[in-house]
């Protein structure tokens, strides 16, 4: 790819002689008889547009496309030629605009029929064309400073298009004798100087333009090469839209591009609001945005463009977009589109459409049947790209999975507590900022109740990681030393670890957890073992798992009621979820049954607790259940945990 | 980049290589030896590489359809028999063939041909294929370049001064100037045997199939990885900076950004990224996959329980469904992200963006963007509820700014409508009629189509004589105000006549006594 090719220059001159105020003599209608019209209005009759007006249309035309596809590096710069040379703007970036131009053209207005014909001349134009190629772009001149001593390696390439009505071929070969003479002195000019550059290579696209129904003077030509530095070709074309089809090719041509028809597209009909009908609209792009078709010769797909031009569109079928679609589409090219028929219904409801920020799949139509989607459209902030999307096999299929390889069998990143650990670094804390801490704590806490696994998916793994509640224990351990390390803050600091402490066992549990837990550890190592083949494959499967749950629970609720009448009998891991649907009180352990209603005053005690200063009691509570009645306990003996399970009796 | 590797099974290559004191060698014994020496280096060090195997002589066929298994390979490799001539034309067309079916034709490939420089005779050889070459039509296009990007590389089982007796070289020389001097030839230096031929595939090796490895680094954390498929050099500009630039082995992690605002962007190439662990001498131990080798078995199971910053920055992006925008090389950036290729397995992935200053237009100049707590307001509000991305461009695009375009009769015939029919809906419609009005007013003047503005005056003036009874007083002044502005802007000259002027509703007022002005 080159920047600094041909493409980046383009002068326009357009001829501004009186002849260019000759009709096209191609009829339009404006006067349009609507339907419940008054009978006998006979309408206004047709009007015509000048030479003028089709020429400025078209290279408009041929303007708002190539402003579309490519908003930067490719310039303008139009002139307008009469009894002297109208330049209407400059290389600048501010003046490539459509607005811009239009505003020019409008200042200068139509040719005037009655000047005098003998001071008018298209060669004016020719020469300030030349001239204005050998001054630099910003980019050229960007690329030279950014290039120092290889400054020469920036290209000066351009190409003129002018529209003219010549008088025969001789006439055509003066014009063509002129651009190459000024070349050459203003190459010479250019040699010595800073601010201009010599012309390496200019292409010159005559256009000879004629009423309809005329015989042209001037054939045809292609593109040969009059010097080394000057090629130049010749169209004879009839004004109307005969012009503005060449100059829809010509832009084709000179920027790459191609053309995609998104057919199938549904609409609402504009008389019948509840039926919808599919539409077909036709965009221009970069070729590039075809790669896939033109290396592969799936020429099957493409039909002829509707207008008739030289070019090959591809069809492309609409498919009805997914909403709120977030996702990563693997794609090898996004490009710039700018519809072929812009004011049209169907390409403004597209457009409409994609610039509300929906985006639209493709799916290539194939003969057999398989659905294979190959292009994206989208919109990014008012500017509509069409994304190439891999469609063909993928050489990274089957990739070890992330969990197979390197500290892939690590489960304990920490990746929940980010709230909390980027602010308890902070050197002073904002009452926000005490509850958000408080609230990662509560979020963990509610996370070892329900069993959930500690994020970083164990998603894919083989071997067996840390057990659940030794990975808590780490958990816990490190959130302690994280906050202990920054209580000396501030208060607020201070307050957090009481929140954490209060979370964590109390130590007079200590013990008492520890003798019971060293049963249960024992048990569970053996009930872990029963179900070892299954928690191989859990991890993945906790979505499947919780929907056969609510399937499953109801039968087997009376079994996991008996597990959980023994408070020492130990949970097997596969039966926990199950307890959710139980309605049990929750039993004060740290981990074990948890039922809808602890789960529910779980939350709303969360929800309440950053409403109001806590009490005391529950502060030194053990996941929010304070202990009452302690010295009854130690008097006879009775465990806390069976308080719960006589209410229930 | 998948390989296709292409062996020439002629007669020719069954010609015996004479080596003192030892067993009699043929030609495609050596090639066998120095393709086995490949595959075992893929088997190890390239594992994910697909690979596929054709041989040709006259005829050409597909062996080993694209596999990662290395020993069906190798034992295709043993199984070859010989046929008749060279014909390098109809295997090439053949490796066309199988890429694009199996790849389609944006994906690199390379093309390994293993051949003794016999290109064999009449029709069909090389040299006919050559002489042939300038006057091919678009249906017997010759094969090169290939229609994908690729790399020909071509190993010959002979050495330069074999090669240089005869115009083979030159061929094969034409061979990779068709490709578009994507390719290279490799020779054996010296006497034709089994440690030259070692040592030829060694340098193939070494230019296209050793595995780049590099340090994935964000802050303190860092990470050892191998970088899958090798990261290719790329030219941003053959005139102006025809060096083609080479990814950083160090990949500093710049920031990160939301899914949602990155977009689907367009990449280049994307790779896996896959930890792997380095013992103290900075040898590779393996990349933790597992294989079905016991002694790395136990070496991948102790590098699976050392905590890797990948598997750290993958669960993360995961999470929080974002991606890591990581510096590739001066101006130029790629993002990391987890890829899921099934519901269990998913990957660290890179994708490289396009070298450049700007590489994404919705996110802007990749310099400019910052951590949020430099910006004076968050730029995704306190409740993370807006984006700052994507950037609106200065300019609107034609379709996003309602340009009038009369180039078909029927985009000048709508326009022409919409001013009727709220010109008949006036004084209701008086604003939209007047914004209607105005959009073809300016046109109009820009294109110098001043019949136009004649002809809609007429127009409105007739409009205004076939208003009803019932109509609203004030439609008639309108509709006379409006016809005789547009006349004024088509006469020219004056301040009516103004591209910026705009034509402004008639003041009047029906509220009270008739006292409005003309």
């Amino acid at each position: 790819m080159k920047i600094f090719s041909e493409s980046h220059k383009t002068v326009f001159v357009v001829d501004h002689c009186p002849y260019m105020a000759e009709s096209c003599r191609q009829h339009v209608e404006f006067d349009m008889l609507v339907k419940n019209r008054t009978q006998g209005i006979i309408p206004l009759a047709p009007i015509s547009k000048s030479l003028w007006t089709c020429s400025v249309e078209s290279s408009m035309e041929y303007c708002r496309i190539m402003y579309d596809i490519f908003p930067f590096k490719k310039l303008v710069n139009f002139i307008v030629s009469d009894s002297g040379a109208h330049v209407l703007n400059s290389w600048t970036q501010e003046d490539q605009n459509l607005q811009e131009l239009m505003a020019a053209l409008a200042a200068v207005g139509p040719p005037n029929p009655r000047a005098d014909p003998e001071c008018c001349s298209i060669l004016h134009g020719l020469v300030a064309a030349v001239e204005t190629l050998c001054k630099i772009t910003e980019y050229q001149h960007e690329a030279r400073t950014l290039l120092m001593e290889n400054a020469e390696r920036v290209g000066n390439r351009g190409r003129i298009i002018c529209i003219t009505n010549a008088k025969s071929d001789s006439h055509v070969r003066m014009l063509e004798d002129c651009v190459q003479e000024t070349i050459h002195e203003h190459n010479k000019l250019a040699a010595n100087s800073d601010h201009l550059m010599q012309i390496q290579k200019c292409e010159l696209v005559l256009i000879h333009t004629y009423a309809v129904g005329e015989d042209s003077l001037v054939s045809d030509r292609p593109k040969k090469e009059l010097s080394p530095v000057l090629t130049s070709e010749v169209h004879s074309v009839r004004a109307g839209r005969h012009l503005a089809t060449k100059l829809n090719i010509l832009v084709q041509q000179h920027f790459d591009l191609a053309s995609t028809t998104i057919t199938n597209i549904p609409m609402k009909e504009e008389q019948h609001a509840n039926t919808s009908a599919n539409y077909d609209v036709e965009l221009l792009h970069h070729k590039d945005a075809h790669v896939d078709f033109l290396k592969s010769g799936d020429t099957h797909i493409g039909g002829s463009s509707r207008e008739g031009s030289f070019k090959e569109t591809i069809t492309l079928k609409w498919c009805t977009p997914r909403t709120n679609n977030i996702e990563l589409h693997y794609c090898t090219g996004a490009y710039r589109i700018s519809p072929v028929d812009v004011n049209s219904r169907p390409s403004s409801c597209l457009t409409n459409f994609l610039l509300n920020g929906r985006s639209v799949l493709l799916e290539q139509p194939r003969k057999s049947g398989s659905k294979v989607i190959s292009h994206m459209l989208s919109s990014h902030g008012g500017e509509i790209f069409l994304h190439v999307l891999s469609s063909s096999r993928s050489i990274l299929e089957d990739p070890p999975s992330i969990s197979e390889g390197c500290g892939g069998r690590v489960t304990d990143y920490r990746i929940t507590v980010v709230p909390l650990a980027s602010v308890i670094v902070k050197e002073s804390l904002t009452e926000e900022d005490v509850l958000n801490c408080q609230k990662t704590i509560y979020n963990l806490v509610d996370m070892e109740r329900k069993n959930d696994p500690l994020p970083i998916s164990t998603v894919g793994t083989r071997g067996k990681g840390p057990k659940r509640d030794e990975q808590y224990r780490i958990m816990w351990n490190e959130l302690e030393t994280l906050v202990r390390a920054h209580i000396n803050n501030s208060e607020k600091h201070q307050r957090v670890l009481e929140c954490l402490m209060a979370c964590r066992s109390k130590p007079p549990e200590e013990e008492e957890r520890k003798k019971r837990g060293r049963k249960r550890e024992d048990k569970e190592d053996k009930s872990e073992k029963a179900v070892k083949d299954y928690e191989q494959e859990k991890s993945w499967q906790d979505s499947e798992r919780l929907k056969g749950i609510l399937e499953r629970g109801k039968e087997e609720l009376a079994e996991a009621e008996i597990i959980k009448d023994s408070p020492d009998s130990p949970e097997p891991p596969n039966k926990k979820p199950l307890v959710e649907m139980d309605e049990t009180p929750p039993v004060e352990k740290s981990k074990g049954p948890v039922s809808l209603l602890s789960l529910w005053s779980n939350r709303i005690n969360t929800a309440n607790s950053r409403k109001h200063q806590e009490f005391a009691g529950r502060l030194n509570s053990v996941n929010n259940r304070a202990e009452l009645y302690q010295h009854l306990k130690e008097e006879n003996g009775m465990e806390t945990t069976e308080n719960g399970k006589a209410s229930r009796q | 980049m998948p390989t296709v590797v292409v062996m020439d099974v002629s007669l020719s290559m069954t010609r015996p290589v004479s080596i003192e004191g030892s067993e009699e060698y043929q030609r495609k014994h050596l090639a066998a030896h120095g393709l086995t020496m490949l595959f075992e280096h893929m088997a190890t060090n390239y594992k994910l590489e697909f690979t596929a195997l054709v041989v040709f002589s006259s005829l050409w066929e597909l062996m080993v359809p694209f596999t990662r298994d290395y020993n069906t390979l190798q034992e295709a490799l043993s199984n070859m028999d010989d046929y008749d001539k060279t014909c390098l034309e109809s295997a090439l067309v053949g490796v066309c063939n199988i890429v694009q079916q199996e790849w389609g034709g944006a994906i690199p490939c390379q093309v390994v041909l293993v051949t003794d420089g016999c290109l064999g005779i009449g029709r069909g050889s090389l040299r006919h294929s050559l002489a042939t070459h300038s006057q091919r039509s678009e249906s017997n296009r010759f094969p090169l370049p290939f229609p994908f990007p690729s790399k020909l590389y071509i190993m010959c089982m002979a050495n330069l001064e074999e090669l240089q007796s005869t115009d083979s070289l030159d061929c094969l020389e034409r061979l990779i100037d068709l490709n578009n001097g994507e390719g290279q030839i490799f020779t054996i230096d010296g006497p034709l045997c089994l440690k030259n031929v070692q040592s030829m595939f060694g340098k193939l090796i070494d230019l296209a199939y050793t595995p780049f490895h590099a340090v994935l680094k964000c802050g303190h954390l860092t990470a050892d990885v191998q970088v899958f498929p090798r990261p290719e050099p790329f030219v941003v500009d053959e005139e102006i900076d025809p060096i083609p630039k080479v990814i950083n082995t160090d990949l500093e992690i710049v920031g990160f950004i939301d899914i949602a605002d990155i977009s689907s962007p367009p990449v280049l190439s994307r790779h896996l990224v896959l930890p792997i662990a380095l013992n103290k001498e900075g040898d590779e131990v393996g990349t933790g996959i597992t294989d079905d080798n016991e002694d790395e078995n136990s070496a991948n199971q102790i590098a699976g329980k050392i905590p890797n910053f990948c598997v750290l920055l993958h669960g993360s992006l995961k999470v929080e469904g974002m991606v890591a925008i990581v510096q590739l090389g001066p101006e130029w950036h790629g993002m990391l992200y987890s890829q899921a290729d099934s519901k269990k397995k998913s990957n660290l992935m890179m994708s490289l963006f396009e070298p450049g200053p700007e590489p994404l237009p919705w996110l802007g100049k990749m310099a400019q963007l910052g951590p949020i707590s430099d910006a004076k307001e968050n730029p995704y509000g306190e409740d993370d509820n807006k984006s700052p991305f994507p950037l609106q461009p200065r300019n609107k695009r034609s379709y996003a700014q309602n340009v009038t375009v009369w180039i078909k009769p029927s985009g000048l015939q709508t326009d022409v409508q919409k001013i009727l029919r709220n010109a008949r809906k006036l004084p209701e419609k008086t604003q939209t009629f007047y914004k209607e009005l105005n959009r073809l007013r300016k046109a109009a003047l820009a294109f110098g189509f001043l019949d136009l503005l004649k002809g809609v005056a007429d127009m409105l003036e007739r409009e205004c004589t076939l208003l009803p009874d019932t109509a609203h007083p004030d439609a008639a002044f309108q509709l006379t105000h409006a016809a005789q502005q547009l006349k004024l802007a088509g006469t020219g000259g004056s301040e009516y006549a103004g591209y910026e002027h705009n034509i402004t509703p008639l003041h009047t007022d029906f509220s009270g006594s008739s006292t409005e002005r003309m």
